[in-house]
């Protein structure tokens, strides 16, 4: 009633309505139902009221206001569309029509076009102009045709521009652009970027990033959000530029990291044609990251996708049948003793494809060599990593906090969303601090940033734990010195801001703590998670562990590592085998594991390897007999004797389980490319030719029926999408791996660091399929400081000869001012191994 | 209390000590203006002779006191003499003034402008004789001085001058009188901002103090870019206090607790004398908190520019004080009701602050005296142009255009033809409105505004085609691109007058131009762009006749759009002397010496060299002259 009471009275177009104070006149009317031509104007962005196709009559009030700035008032009498108005728009709109290209919108044989896409030519042939990327789905084209204007009385000012096609993703055609402002809103309102603004005034005003830098050098994070809300073909995405407009959409997962953004994937004749964020209140609240908006659709309609099964015969791939396919598979599976059968899974699978794998070595071919791709990816810290899980936080409760630690997390390219929410964080008084070995979008807001030098983030982190109250750990062992936080500030400015980062982590209520992959693969990794969990306890911190893989969760939950079964369970324990045999209906008293990850490293034969989306080597993997399964064929030197066709994620349905602990589904949006069939198809067929019960699936619900009886997270059911509790009971059995020695002078001056990609799918670089991915990840290059390439006579692009104690590689550098003096980063190709890691290096240039 | 009494006293001794000093008192104009016409190179020159004369005086710069066109501006007091102004003066003949002056005692009655002497004894006539009183000038003669008061009088940089010219007397009484009453005061004398709209002062005020938020703003708009204004920057050269006090008062009206000058970085030495003076003012204990016991805590930060025309609009400021590109906003809201960082925000013109101090030092009734009804009080206009006395005045609001113009500006050399007002977005006004009285209500009926003070005079050799195409060039160059309108339609009208004073106009133009104009007007998003198109439709309305003979006679009838001229040699004037066959870049002319030369039009680029040597070297005579096509020969 008092709502009510609230509510002003006014007139609109002579309707008398109620509105609620503060709305404006433009909001009004798409309550009541009335259009209103819009161009700057947009739902999400602020009101801005440039383009002045809004405007309309106000009874009382001089010239012509604009309704998408002006809030109604009482008693106001408002007219939206009467001659006046709709003259004065006319005018303006020919105004901006006379710097757009204007062939599409007005042109003689426009009517007739649509429907008979006629010709001026003197032969009959079907065409049609496409002089712009966005014809038929253009905001101007609306307001060109609601006011039906069909002449241009100004000349024509073409900008001649040059098209911006340097940036990957999107091309940007100024010559079309209307300046309504839409694009730098949403990169500073919604992204909270920065990276666009107006440049020049008058009528050489343009948009882009200050100084004449381009995209990659101003700290774009190509989230495509301006892409999206461009009213005109200004912005256009390079795959989906002449695709046309979409014929339907399906909301599914992204597949590309943990954090498990809601993607609506565009579908035009059964393809996907882009990716676009859905409204998902609760992970990314329509953004998306530059993976999820522009390289899914690449990724799933390349062309060397793998579309029929392809047996080797001789020296070549013979194309064969599923049946036959499946019937080989089942042959050599029956006849390789199961102590000598491995299967490799890809923590980018569903977890029903995850389920069916691990279910598939146990039960069907009765090996206990089954693992997982994550294992190599979180390697000595993979137990602390899980151990994360058990104090993680849902990302919507990032706004909320006061106090952030970020740990080796860049949010740039990959988890951009995540960075969206921090620097809203920042907006609600948050403050950010960073660790992390380079500078990067962050260090720009945070309010203090650690570099230390590699090898010296444990430390560091313990020193923070310390100073933040923690119980001294091993014993009284502390440590005497101070932990050198960056190679620039002296010790006791150093401890003076540790301190400060103490105190504020310690005194604010619940900070949080969120980890990425930087560190990872350190030789310390565990040790700097371990700190981390420290820090947490000490400080009553949650945490945010936000995986590289989008369904890392779901493979520890689905047991696809040797040491753990369905639920993340342990193996090794009886009853657990027991309770698993048992419903499964057979035994699991197998051989013992083999430990693949050091079989494929050791080079020692595996009787049959059964990749399913891993590509874990350059080389083929010694083994007698390879399946290949994946989406895209085994790379050449695989010579895989069995290439198995895979659906795609956007082909299969299913689920994943982000960082979060949300279950999420994931749906079909097309079908299979080729002959293709989902993971868990082509298993259950090779399971039910090899006479084992337990595999008659036909559909993926039936074997989400059977994961939620052994594993708690899907017993809940699937409708809700609440993050449920992670904790994983079972912990893997893990390599020690070499540490190298520090740096210093001599022979091996500098230190070299290593990540893995992160940036991957199935076993493969996004670089590897995706053009624009190759610009922005540059796996296999080195980052070098430019003083330090200097000093090494090496320009950007040079050849290097990267030297270690051990080993020995040729890399192409890449000058980079973030990467701190003295150190080197390497970031690492598909299938590379990581080897000691910091390690000591030198370099010189290669000689041709 | 008694602190600032005390100071005043010890300030107004000095004052009266420089006044009867005992040493002569040499003052200097060293504002822009006087900088610009070389008063820096007199500095030098007086220093110098002072020295090697070994004479004894003291030397002030004082800021501009009006006429520029007896820039550079020296003062030279004589102990118990009224203090004598000579015009015009160089470093040579400064010498000689100087060294006359100081050392024979004797004044240069040939080359003084005038004396400021008052109520003269016997012995002062005879000393004077043949020099007029300063103020008793033509142009000085029907001005007011109200808020340029102490320019060129006083010491810009010296505190002491300014309180003993009772500074700081309106703050001390504002503060005495509590907000309210300060309001009700500026409510009383009528005042209306200056920045060009009129808008009553008090009202914005009130306005603003109504509203709940308490962290308000008090921003003075010194972001002066019309082309030819230069009104606020003399000020603050010339009295920086007088626009601090005022800034002060109105702050605390509004109950701002912080203040910001806008002011555009092209003006360092306003700039380095405004924050001279704030430092002043922070010791005197006008800055800071609880000023002067009142429990009213204000600063003060000044914000340079970078020089965007566009900045001059309240919320294209703002966005730029705020870090952001200067680009105004629609309203509502208001800047009163949420400005700087959505707090409400009070932004007055730097002339509307620095009236204040004399309204409230003595009295809205005092203020009423001057201008008329609806229009109290007094306005500073840059007179420029084609006038024969230009400078910067001010005068009561009301007075005719005529008055201004012919009897302050000295009227124009060639015959009258237009004035313009308010700078680009005003109008172009011809003959028949010099009679109009100069007030908010009569220019804007004129289809011109008032503006922030700048007027343009032109006469029979300007081209009021051109002109407008100046002015819309500018605006539109200056136009931030947000709104169509602005950014799109100024474009279209700046390319048709172009065309127009090109020579390819066509008939259909002048419709055009009309229509668009006022699209552009009704449509624009902010007073940049709803005044833009002014100039070209008052001068459309006014000098229509122009128009179309450029358009239908490819003729500029005052011999200025370069496109439609022709140059000629006339024979019988021609001494065959050459210097314009040497000047000509194209080899467009030729003869032999001694004979008249001819001037072939298809190579002539109407570069104008050949016009000035032969019209300013005695040798050649007058003999090229330019005329338009299609008018008279």
């Amino acid at each position: 009633m008092s709502k009510q009471k609230n509510r002003i009275g006014l007139q609109i177009d002579n309707r008398n309505v109620q509105a609620d104070p503060g709305t404006t006149i433009l909001d009004l009317a798409l309550e009541q139902g009335i259009y209103i031509p819009t161009l700057c104007a947009h739902k999400d962005l602020s009101p801005y009221g440039g383009c002045r196709m809004c405007i309309v009559e106000i009874e009382g009030v001089r010239g012509l206001p604009t309704a998408c700035t002006t809030p109604v008032e009482e008693g106001m009498a408002i007219r939206t569309r009467t001659a006046k108005v709709q003259e004065e728009r006319t005018d303006v709109l020919r105004l901006i029509l006379s710097e757009h290209t204007s062939s599409c919108l007005i042109c003689d044989e426009e009517e007739q076009c649509r429907t008979y896409m006629g010709t001026i030519r003197k032969v009959g042939v079907t065409t049609g102009c496409r002089s712009c990327p966005t014809d038929g789905d253009c905001e101007l084209q609306e307001v060109v045709d609601y006011l039906g204007v069909k002449d241009l009385h100004y000349p024509i000012y073409y900008r001649n521009l040059r098209v911006e096609k340097e940036d990957p993703f999107y091309d940007r055609d100024y010559n079309l652009c209307i300046l309504c402002g839409r694009c730098i809103r949403v990169c500073q309102e919604i992204r909270t970027a920065d990276t666009l603004t107006f440049k020049q005034r008058g009528p050489h005003t343009v948009i882009g990033p200050a100084y004449e830098r381009n995209h990659v050098e101003a700290g774009c994070e190509f989230c495509g959000a301006c892409v999206e809300v461009c009213p005109t073909g200004t912005l256009s995405e390079k795959a989906r530029k002449w695709s046309g407009s979409p014929d339907r959409e399906e909301t599914s997962t992204c597949s590309m990291c943990g954090v498990g953004c809601q993607v609506r994937l565009l579908v035009s004749h059964d393809e996907i044609i882009g990716s676009l964020p859905a409204e998902d209140p609760l992970v990314n609240k329509g953004q998306l990251c530059v993976k999820g908006r522009f390289c899914l659709g690449e990724l799933v309609n390349h062309h060397t996708r793998a579309r029929v099964p392809a047996q080797f015969e001789i020296d070549t791939h013979v194309d064969v049948s599923w049946d036959k396919a499946i019937d080989r598979a089942a042959e050599r599976i029956a006849a390789c003793p199961p102590r000598d059968y491995a299967m490799l899974v890809s923590p980018n699978l569903l977890s029903e494809d995850l389920y069916l794998a691990q279910k598939f070595v146990r039960a069907a071919a009765g090996s206990a060599n089954i693992d997982c791709g994550a294992r190599e990816y979180y390697g000595q810290a993979f137990n602390a990593y899980l151990d994360l899980f058990g104090k993680s936080v849902p990302l919507a409760d990032l706004q909320q906090r006061k106090a952030i630690l970020c740990v080796g997390l860049d949010v740039r390219y990959g988890r951009s969303v995540v960075g969206v929410e921090l620097r809203r964080a920042l907006k609600n008084g948050a403050k950010i601090v960073s660790v992390h070995p380079r500078r990067h979008n962050l260090s720009l807001v945070a309010d203090a940033c650690f570099e230390p030098e590699p090898g010296q983030e444990a430390a560091l982190l313990e020193e923070l734990a310390r100073l933040a109250g923690a119980p001294s750990s091993g014993g009284g062992k502390a440590s005497g010195r101070t932990a050198k936080t960056s190679r620039a500030g002296t010790d006791s400015e150093d401890r003076r801001r540790l301190e400060r980062v103490a105190r504020l982590l310690s005194r604010t209520a619940k900070p949080v703590i969120l980890v990425g992959s930087e560190y990872l693969q350190r030789d310390t990794g565990r040790r700097i998670l371990e700190a981390v969990l420290r820090l947490a306890e000490c400080t009553g911190a949650d945490l945010m562990p936000l995986p590289a893989q989008n369904n890392f969760a779901g493979s520890v939950l689905m047991g696809a590592y040797h040491e753990l079964l369905p639920g993340a369970r342990s193996f090794a324990e009886r009853r657990n085998r027991v309770e698993t045999g048992a419903l499964w209906e057979t035994g699991l008293d197998l051989p013992a594991a083999r430990d693949i990850a050091a079989a494929l490293e050791g080079g020692k034969n595996l009787g049959l390897l059964h990749l399913v989306g891993e590509t874990p080597l350059r080389e083929r993997p010694a083994a007698d007999y390879l399946i290949y399964q994946n989406i895209y064929p085994a790379p050449d030197a695989y010579h895989a004797d069995l290439n198995l066709p895979a659906a795609a994620v956007t082909e299969s349905s299913g689920t994943f389980v982000n960082g979060e602990g949300r279950v999420q589904r994931v749906r079909r949006a097309v079908p299979p490319a080729g002959n293709a069939l989902p993971d868990w198809d082509i298993l259950c067929r090779i399971a039910r030719r090899l006479g084992k019960s337990g595999f008659e699936f036909s559909r993926p619900e039936e074997i989400q029926e059977e994961i939620a009886s052994l594993v708690e997270p899907f017993a809940a059911g699937l409708e809700e999408r609440d993050p449920r509790p992670l904790t994983f009971s079972g912990r893997l059995k893990l390599r020690k791996r070499r540490a190298a020695g520090r740096a210093g002078g001599g022979r091996f001056p500098m230190l070299l660091t290593k990540t893995l990609p992160e940036h991957a799918h199935r076993g493969f670089t996004l670089s590897t399929w995706v053009a624009g991915a190759r610009q922005l990840f540059r796996e296999g290059t080195l980052s070098i400081n430019p003083q330090d390439a200097r000093e090494a006579a090496v320009a950007e692009g040079d050849q290097v000869v990267l030297k270690a104690a051990r080993d020995e590689r040729i890399c192409r550098v890449r000058l980079q001012r973030e990467q701190p003096r003295g150190t080197l980063h390497l970031a690492l190709g598909q299938g590379e191994p990581v080897g000691p890691n910091p390690v000591p290096v030198r370099i010189r240039k290669h000689e041709v | 209390m008694s602190d600032l009494r005390e100071i005043r006293s010890a300030a107004l001794k000095s004052w009266k000590a420089l006044q009867s000093s005992p040493e002569p008192v040499i003052s200097l104009g060293t504002a822009s203006c006087g900088r610009a016409a070389g008063a820096m190179e007199v500095l030098k020159s007086i220093k110098a002779t002072l020295r090697r004369r070994r004479l004894k005086a003291r030397v002030m710069q004082v800021g501009c006191i009006g006429p520029c066109y007896l820039e550079p501006l020296m003062d030279i007091a004589l102990p118990g003499r009224p203090r004598i102004s000579y015009a015009n003066v160089t470093p040579g003949n400064a010498r000689s003034i100087v060294e006359s002056c100081l050392i024979e005692g004797r004044p240069r009655p040939e080359l003084a402008a005038g004396h400021h002497g008052n109520g003269l004894r016997k012995k002062d006539e005879v000393f004077l004789e043949g020099i007029p009183r300063f103020f008793d000038l033509p142009m000085l003669k029907p001005q007011v001085r109200v808020v340029l008061r102490n320019c060129g009088l006083i010491d810009p940089e010296n505190l002491d001058h300014y309180l003993a010219n009772d500074g700081y007397r309106g703050a001390a009484k504002a503060l005495r009188m509590g907000p309210k009453k300060v309001i009700d005061e500026v409510r009383e004398a009528g005042i209306r901002g200056r920045g060009g709209a009129g808008f009553p002062t008090w009202r914005k005020w009130e306005i603003c103090r109504s509203q709940k938020e308490t962290e308000r703003y008090m921003i003075c708009n010194a972001d002066e870019g019309d082309p030819g204004a230069f009104m606020n920057r003399s000020l603050i050269e010339g009295d920086p206090h007088a626009l601090l006090e005022g800034l002060l008062i109105a702050a605390y009206a509004i109950g701002a607790g912080r203040g910001y000058i806008y002011i555009r970085a092209e003006y360092p030495l306003a700039i380095a004398r405004l924050k001279k003076a704030i430092g002043q003012m922070r010791k005197l204990g006008f800055l800071g908190k609880n000023i002067r016991n009142s429990n009213f805590d204000f600063d003060v930060t000044i914000k340079e520019g970078a020089g965007a025309f566009v900045c001059g609009e309240e919320t294209a400021l703002i966005a730029s004080i705020e870090g952001q590109r200067g680009m105004p906003r629609s309203r509502p809201p208001f800047p009163a009701v949420a400005g700087l960082n959505g707090k409400p925000t009070i932004i007055n013109n730097v002339e509307t602050l620095g009236t204040l101090p004399n309204v409230l030092r003595n009295g809205a009734e005092w203020y009423r005296q001057y201008g008329v009804r609806g229009n109290f009080g007094t306005k500073t206009f840059s007179l420029v142009g084609k006038v024969r006395r230009p400078g910067l005045i001010e005068v009561p609001l009301g007075m005719p255009l005529r008055q201004i113009i012919f009897d302050i500006g000295g009227g124009t050399r060639k015959p009258f033809k237009a004035v313009q007002t308010g700078g680009p977005s005003g109008g172009c006004l011809s003959e028949e409105f010099l009679d109009t009285p100069v007030d908010y209500e009569s220019l804007g009926a004129a289809g011109s505004i008032m503006g922030s003070g700048g007027l343009i005079v032109m006469d029979q050799d300007t081209c009021v085609v051109d002109v407008a195409r100046y002015f819309l060039n500018f605006t539109q160059q200056e136009s931030c691109g947000k709104c169509t309108p602005c950014r799109v339609g100024s474009r279209h009208l700046v390319e048709i007058l172009d065309r127009i004073t090109s020579g390819d106009g066509r008939p259909e133009d002048l419709t055009t131009l009309q229509t668009l104009g006022e699209t552009v007007k009704r449509g624009s998003l902010c007073g940049l762009g709803q005044t833009a198109p002014n100039p070209v439709l008052t001068a459309l309305r006014y000098f229509r006749p122009e128009f179309l003979q450029h358009v239908q006679e490819k003729c500029c009838p005052a011999v200025v759009c370069s496109d439609l001229l022709q140059y000629r040699v006339v024979a019988d004037k021609c001494t065959g002397c050459q210097r314009c066959v040497s000047v000509c870049p194209t080899g467009a002319i030729t003869g032999p010496r001694a004979e008249p030369h001819n001037l072939d039009a298809e190579k002539c680029i109407k570069c104008r060299a050949c016009y000035e040597i032969c019209r300013f070297d005695a040798i050649a005579g007058d003999a090229i002259v330019i005329t338009s096509r299609g008018g008279p020969s």
